[in-house]
């Protein structure tokens, strides 16, 4: 299974990433790519030594600034679950589950799962990395 | 190329990778690929007293960017075969 | 036996040491070109030299691979019979250049 395909399938779950700076992003994967560049909402960073916190309602993330992330455990069987189906479903041209990105949607565009439903007017401040003092 | 084909001729051979991190690991070149990645087997690591966090590890593969030095058995090194094979290389042949 | 990659590693338990020191161990549940991993079940061993190794519950992990040093297969029956309470050493160095 690659890396990558489990971040994708993560999208919509809480995730937490640990930059190589040390700092901790904890939020809901919006989204990622095939750089591993991810999109969260609803984030609390933490600081390297974990006495400070930010609230954003969003961030983006570069993905080669990234150490690791942790996925929450039922997403590694949602992975088979997803490439079964996927499997499953070749023969039929259409298939077009769920909104947004899923695996093979088209690609570009803003919001992800249900962006700009679930959060009216989507704030344009607070992306990035966090720098607050 | 030149240390990908090199190293490649090491396989079978034993060897001490010491990393950047300072561990060093000894142990038979398994194999090598095109980013210098290197696998040994029968691993042991140099000064298991100091360094015992790999002390269940026989098997190892070592990411090619980390690698400090790889010390070699002194008499693996064919210099003829290295001193041709860098001209050529050189040469862009 | 395959050329330098994970492959026949997948489904292993594996150590996994990262460049800021850290020893990971877990099942191996994928890999890809640029060594990034995903660790199942898998937990930290946090060495000290005041303590023995200690060990964290992490769960399920996506690594990446530029901030990995080392995987090793962990030999379950060596790994049996080590005592990690008893151990102690200080922490791995973080990569230096």
């Amino acid at each position: 299974m690659l890396p990558l395909l489990l971040l994708k399938t993560a999208q919509g779950h809480p995730v937490l990433v640990e930059l190589k700076n040390g700092e901790t992003y904890n939020g809901h994967m919006v989204q990622c790519d095939s750089w591993m560049n991810v999109h969260l909402r609803e984030v609390i960073c933490t600081s390297k030594d974990g006495d400070r916190f930010w609230r954003m309602p969003e961030t983006k993330i570069r993905g080669n600034t990234i150490k690791y992330l942790r996925v929450p455990d039922e997403v590694i069987d949602k992975v088979k679950e997803d490439s079964f189906k996927r499997d499953e479903k070749r023969p039929n041209v259409a298939r077009g589950r769920g909104r947004g990105r899923a695996v093979g949607g088209r690609e570009s565009g803003p919001g992800g799962r249900g962006g700009g439903r679930s959060v009216p007017g989507a704030p344009a401040r607070g992306r990035g990395r966090g720098r607050g003092e | 190329m030149l240390f990908y084909s090199y190293f490649k001729t090491l396989k079978g051979k034993e060897v001490t990778v010491e990393l950047k991190n300072d561990l060093a690991i000894t142990g038979t070149m398994h194999s090598v690929d095109q980013y210098l990645n290197i696998k040994l087997n029968n691993t042991r690591v140099v000064n298991e007293q100091k360094y015992p966090h790999m002390m269940s590890v026989r098997n190892c593969f070592i990411r090619g960017s980390v690698v400090r030095y790889v010390q070699l058995p002194p008499g693996s090194v064919d210099t003829e075969i290295l001193h041709d094979a860098t001209r050529r290389e050189a040469r862009g042949g | 036996m395959s050329e330098a990659g994970l492959a026949d590693l997948v489904g292993v338990t594996i150590s996994v040491i990262t460049n800021d020191g850290r020893n990971i161990v877990g099942t191996l549940k994928g890999y890809d070109q640029a060594t990034n991993v995903i660790l199942d079940d898998c937990h930290e061993r946090v060495y000290s030299t005041k303590t023995g190794v200690e060990q964290l519950v992490l769960g399920l992990y996506v690594i990446r691979g530029d901030n990995i040093a080392v995987v090793g297969e962990v030999d379950d029956e060596l790994d049996s019979q080590i005592d990690l309470g008893q151990i102690s050493a200080a922490p791995l160095k973080p990569l230096a250049h």
